[in-house]
């Protein structure tokens, strides 16, 4: 009962005239920008995060996260339409594209649709009622704890996102050294600034993001020439009856896998997309349509990526600890409006807080009522030559970057990030893992100054706290069972060398 | 480069050496009381380690070549630079205009009179972000 007394509250808060704005001018630009080729939920969420400078803290959180859902919404359509696979919809290229060829692409683009809205609307539920009691689990976390989290976190992440442990990992560390750039806060002496007046803050998190995602995608993009999309631009959006009925039971399923997946450290939506498709590969009742186009293949993954990105909001919001990239930007959006996401949060802001969550759904709704019938106008965008559109994303990279600080040095900051990024993207490192360390990185040290000297300076503090030591026997765990997995394949290698996966 | 995994190797150890070896200038104190070079130290010798892992293992794999196109990345970069520098010292609208008829320079194809209509859009777009929303950018 008070999970719904606490939402008919932030009901009362999201319903305000001016939050609803918000809300739908939130998803509107997010989907738009989020189709862009190149342009994924990061970079649209730091492209468009000065939009919401000027405006009341309420209405800010709410249209930012509105910019997510869009985004992601966004990116969708893109996979679907025009098989561009970014890294937040891999999953969408596969069914949708192959639906797309059929000439389905209406059809793909409302089960995608109607999927997300039945995702979110259960993430939201499990959100509304775990968010705040996971935040009195976080009262009981020390220093210690908090370190050996965050490792977890860096663990899962690097082996979600890019698949091999070392890279991921290596990527963390230098997100953590990035983040030492500035003054330390316990002692006032400047780190790694080179004497350069305007590092003395730090490096922000809107140049990295915008140099390692747009600049980079931009000069990606420019490298290999696109190619045309075979969208034939007519679309049917409503399914018959029969078809309808499909899309439920799978988008069922993706909800439940989503919104699990989404709250554990280093998930999200991309594992939780490939969770659901691989599950309904396994159990639905048209597995074996599924892969040449059909509808459980896009309802059960984009029912789980909205779930997944729903739920993550839990742990940055209950323990104050983003668990991947997309987060960790939220929460640098969240402090730059004054707000420090945790367990305090709640009690501290209910009103943000149960407002926030109930313009979740609202802007489930929008998404459903404005941009599904609405798709066909925005797939104009995909007719902008690539020659028209880079000029006017590198305006944006260079006004979002300045609007932070209203300072100019800061573009030299986002350009240096772009030359890093596309090196770091020609030598197959994944950036989004060195954002999560970027933002993790002073809290890390903090904590980890702390436990020690609560400790005397014993390492013996990380194991013996009951919290920690599980938690870094886990990634204990985990590392041997990558060790051994490693030498047993490069030990099968030797023999046969023919059973590669491809 | 021919080897991208043996240049990824090199890449992660010059970044750990840059941090770690500029750490040594701040005091490292000991473990109950910290100073501030402590943490980077330890941080860029586990970078350090990872480093050399993949410098050691990319002897064992198969060579993967590189392929980095200099010249789309350098008109990027530099056409921030000139907005930020032009924007400095002339004013913002200056700016836009360089920025789109240097960035295109990176297209398949380069046209004065789309330049010209990409410009005048963006700097209208710029104008409503200042007097619409209230960004405070230094227009003219």
């Amino acid at each position: 009962m008070e999970v719904l007394n606490n939402l008919a509250f932030g009901f009362e808060h999201a319903l305000t005239l001016q939050n609803l704005m918000f809300c739908a001018l939130g998803c509107t630009v997010g989907t738009l920008v989020g189709l862009l080729p190149g342009l994924g939920p990061l970079a649209t969420i730091s492209l468009l995060l000065p939009l919401t400078y000027s405006i009341p803290t309420g209405g800010a959180l709410i249209m930012l996260a509105g910019i997510y859902y869009g985004a992601q919404y966004g990116d969708s359509v893109s996979a679907i339409t025009m098989k561009i696979p970014h890294a937040s919809s891999i999953v969408a290229c596969i069914d949708g594209y192959q639906m797309t060829l059929k000439g389905k692409t209406g059809l793909a683009l409302f089960t995608a649709g109607v999927s997300s809205f039945i995702g979110g609307t259960v993430a939201i539920v499990v959100l509304a009622w775990l968010a705040p009691v996971l935040g009195e689990v976080a009262f009981l976390f020390g220093p210690a704890d908090y370190c050996a989290l965050m490792l977890v976190g860096f663990v899962c992440v690097s082996f979600v996102t890019t698949g091999s442990l070392l890279n991921g990992m290596a990527m963390c560390l230098i997100g953590v050294l990035l983040g030492q750039i500035g003054t330390d806060v316990n002692s006032g002496v400047q780190r790694f600034t080179m004497d350069l007046p305007f590092l003395a803050d730090g490096i922000g998190i809107v140049s990295i993001a915008l140099g390692c995602f747009g600049i980079a995608e931009i000069t990606k993009n420019l490298d290999n020439r696109e190619e045309r999309s075979p969208f034939n631009g007519k679309i049917k959006l409503m399914p018959t009856w029969p078809e309808f009925k499909r899309i439920i039971p799978s988008a069922l399923r993706g909800s439940a896998v989503g919104s699990f997946l989404g709250i554990l450290p280093g998930g999200g939506p991309v594992i939780a997309q490939f969770a659901a498709y691989a599950i309904d590969k396994k159990v639905s009742k048209y597995k074996d349509e599924i892969g040449t186009g059909c509808i459980e293949g896009v309802a059960g993954q984009a029912a789980a990526d909205e779930a997944a990105a729903r739920t993550s909001f839990i742990p940055l919001m209950s323990i104050g600890i983003p668990e991947n990239a997309v987060m960790a930007l939220m929460m640098a959006a969240f402090i730059i409006k004054g707000i420090q996401p945790g367990p305090n949060m709640i009690a501290g802001h209910p009103d943000l807080f149960w407002g926030l969550v109930a313009s979740m759904w609202i802007g489930n709704v929008f998404l459903l009522v404005l941009n599904v019938p609405l798709v066909r106008y925005w797939l104009s965008v995909f007719k902008i030559p690539y020659n028209v559109l880079f000029p006017c994303i590198l305006f944006f990279c260079c006004i979002g970057t300045y609007s932070v600080n209203n300072n100019l040095d800061d573009i030299f900051i986002t350009a240096g990030f772009g030359l890093m990024g596309y090196l770091m993207m020609r030598l197959e490192l994944d950036a989004s893992p060195l954002m999560l360390g970027f933002i993790l990185g002073p809290m890390l040290e903090e904590n980890f100054r702390r436990a020690l000297l609560i400790s005397r300076g014993s390492f013996s503090t990380f194991i013996t706290r009951p919290i920690s030591g599980t938690l870094l026997s886990l990634i204990g765990l985990f590392i041997a069972w990558q060790l051994i997995a490693f030498i047993l394949q490069s030990r099968k290698k030797v023999a046969p060398a023919a059973e590669q996966p491809a | 480069m021919k080897d991208r995994n043996l240049a990824r190797g090199l890449f992660l150890v010059a970044i750990s050496l840059a941090f770690g070896l500029t750490s040594r200038n701040y005091s490292i104190g000991d473990f109950a009381r910290a100073g501030p070079g402590l943490f980077p130290a330890v941080v860029s010798a586990l970078l350090f380690l990872i480093g050399i892992a993949t410098v050691i293992r990319s002897f064992f794999v198969e060579r993967v070549p590189m392929d980095v196109h200099v010249k789309n990345i350098a008109i990027i970069l530099g056409s921030l630079c000139s907005f930020a520098l032009v924007s400095l010292f002339v004013n913002m609208i200056a700016g836009i205009v360089v920025m789109v008829f240097l960035s295109t320079l990176a297209g398949t194809s380069y046209s004065w009179k789309r330049n010209l209509k990409i410009s005048a859009g963006l700097v209208a777009m710029a104008l409503v972000f200042s007097k619409g929303l209230g960004l405070s950018l230094p227009l003219y």
